[in-house]
């Protein structure tokens, strides 16, 4: 039989057979409910949960300099920032405070940081441009604080006897994890100093304890090991990796068991219309039918329902999903349909098999 | 040429049964209607469906057009069924779901005839049986003769050498059974095909050209 017969035949035969379609089509619909209402909310629940523990803020290893022994300078930060599972490194000094000097000694001070390597690595500009030697930027919640309207003006380090003064070039807002930067002044760090605090943004949090090995190591042996602190991501990752672990095992544990059922009542509900129309079969086997013709009409005939069932499944599936804000990624829907199908299809071959190997003597003398 | 014949024939049910034939071997003459007779129990059935390549034999061999057959792979005889066979069952066996017409024309899927060319030999063949009117029905809508009609034109859609029939007038009055045989009679003379029927009707017996009593 060609296709287009084949198709013709199975959608003859689908509709001939009202109640076993109707099943097919209703088990087949459960199959894909059930799935992406348990599995899909769990899997958006996975994805949410691993989103939040991916998050910048969680991905920060953040070295301290405890004792301000220069140890983190700018060649170091720049290796840090090489490594494979680096997203982006800074480093920040303390913070000093800083007055706008056109007010004089009633303004009010903000805090100012010096920033070692890419200050685009800390911070986004909003307006003007980015700052060199001499130059600042000021956060755009900052502005108001040091009296300004515009980022434009002067601030000066507040308790230097010597005074030092920053030309503010533009405003900024900082990029995550640098929210405290929010509130204050930024300005490249001057060549040769050193920074206080390394912060290396990691590209996945699961990379954790990889990266804080590679950081440590790039202090080498250190003779004061109190010298350095190291902030690490590294249990949300662990945390993250049982999260992700558990929820997984579970979703795969319901997905298999919905398949799994699904896929038995359709193989019973195909074995016992094969039963009641066992002399159709056999009807068909005297007129010419070969063996496999009757396999891939069962099929067909099976997957028609089918297909009308998974489709609507998914439907109702994610309207109840999207009801409740948990709504699974479109195409693990799709992939739960192909699932769907790929398990009504194997529990049809195994009647389909019994109904072509049947004796169509046997069936058609049988009254 | 011989069309059907059948060589050292038996069969058994069971591996350890009852022979059936006994060695059988008979030429069945073309163009002629052909009665299989011969009490319960001796394979009238069985050797139909034997000479229908649906049942293997435990030794011998079924020669369609000089071509043994009975041990071809099953698609080369399901095959050889959809080209060079009819078949004709006792309670017609038409598939209720289907028209008249569309039952006329099943065995023309098997065959991979295109299906307007089907159609038109289903309407002709219809037409030539007296069931035209009927072709939209569905089988449980016409009376026992006209679906047994049916069946004959669905046995004769692929044009076929042999025609098996088994009880073909077993549920019909006398005289739907007279015109169903008049239908084999003119089918055998007139395309010179072999027909084939297994019956213990004595009428039927009487309207054949040749009986084979097993």
């Amino acid at each position: 039989m060609n296709l287009r017969t084949l198709l013709r035949e199975a959608l003859a035969t689908a509709w001939a057979s009202k109640v076993p379609s109707a099943l097919v089509c209703l088990i087949t619909a459960a199959m894909c409910i059930m799935t992406i209402s348990t599995v899909g909310r769990t899997a958006a629940a996975e994805d949410q949960v691993a989103q939040r523990i991916n998050s910048a803020g969680a991905r920060e290893l953040v070295v301290t300099d405890k004792k301000s022994a220069g140890l983190i300078s700018a060649s170091l930060i720049a290796m840090a920032a090489n490594f494979s599972v680096s997203d982006r490194a800074v480093g920040l000094s303390s913070p000093v405070d800083v007055k706008n000097t056109v007010i004089g000694d009633g303004a009010e001070p903000v805090p100012a940081w010096a920033v070692t390597g890419e200050l685009e690595s800390a911070v986004r500009l909003e307006s003007g441009r980015y700052p060199g030697p001499g130059e600042a930027l000021v956060s755009t919640t900052a502005l108001a604080k040091l009296g300004l309207q515009h980022p434009v003006g002067v601030v000066g380090i507040a308790d230097r006897e010597i005074p030092v003064d920053y030309a503010i070039v533009g405003s900024y807002m900082p990029l995550e994890p640098f929210d405290n930067l929010s509130q204050g002044v930024v300005f490249k760090a001057p060549p040769g100093s050193t920074a206080t605090n390394l912060h290396l943004i990691l590209s996945d949090s699961s990379q954790a304890a990889a990266a804080q090995r590679s950081v440590i190591g790039l202090f080498g042996q250190l003779n004061d090991p109190e010298a350095i602190s190291v902030r690490s991501p590294l249990q949300l990752a662990q945390l993250h990796d049982e999260i992700v672990g558990d929820l997984g095992a579970f979703g795969r544990s319901m997905l298999y068991g919905s398949l799994g059922i699904g896929a038995l009542l359709v193989a019973v509900v195909v074995f016992a219309d094969i039963l009641v129309r066992r002399k159709d079969l056999g009807r068909r086997r005297a007129l010419g039918a070969k063996r496999n013709d009757i396999v891939q009409l069962m099929l067909l005939r099976t997957l028609i329902p089918a297909v009308a069932g998974a489709l609507a499944g998914m439907s109702v599936g994610l309207g109840i999903t999207m009801s409740t804000g948990t709504a699974p990624p479109l195409a693990f829907c799709f992939g739960v349909v192909v699932l769907a199908l790929f398990a009504a299809g194997a529990s049809t071959l195994v009647p389909a098999a019994y109904a072509a190997h049947s004796d169509p003597v046997k069936v058609l003398r049988t009254p | 040429m011989s069309v059907l014949s059948v060589k050292d024939l038996g069969f058994r049910y069971t591996k350890d049964g009852e022979e059936l034939f006994g060695g059988l071997s008979y030429e069945f003459t073309p163009g002629k209607v052909t009665a299989l007779t011969g009490p319960s129990g001796r394979g009238k059935s069985t050797l139909l469906y034997v000479l229908g390549l649906m049942l293997t034999p435990s030794r011998g061999e079924v020669i369609l057009h000089d071509q043994p057959q009975s041990m071809a792979a099953d698609a080369i005889r399901s095959k050889v069924r959809a080209h060079q066979l009819g078949f004709v069952f006792q309670d017609s066996s038409l598939d209720p779901s289907r028209t008249i017409i569309d039952s006329v024309i099943e065995p023309t899927i098997y065959a991979g005839v295109d299906r307007q060319v089907a159609l038109d030999r289903a309407a002709l063949l219809l037409e030539q049986l007296g069931v035209a009117a009927r072709s939209d029905h569905k089988p449980g809508q016409i009376s026992g003769g006209q679906a047994q009609r049916v069946a004959v034109a669905r046995a004769l859609i692929n044009d076929p050498s042999v025609i098996l029939a088994d009880e073909p007038t077993g549920n019909l009055d006398p005289a739907n059974a007279a015109s169903v045989l008049d239908i084999f009679c003119e089918a055998a003379a007139a395309k010179q095909r072999t027909i084939v029927i297994a019956t213990h009707d004595p009428y039927v017996i009487s309207r054949a050209d040749e009986v084979l009593e097993l």
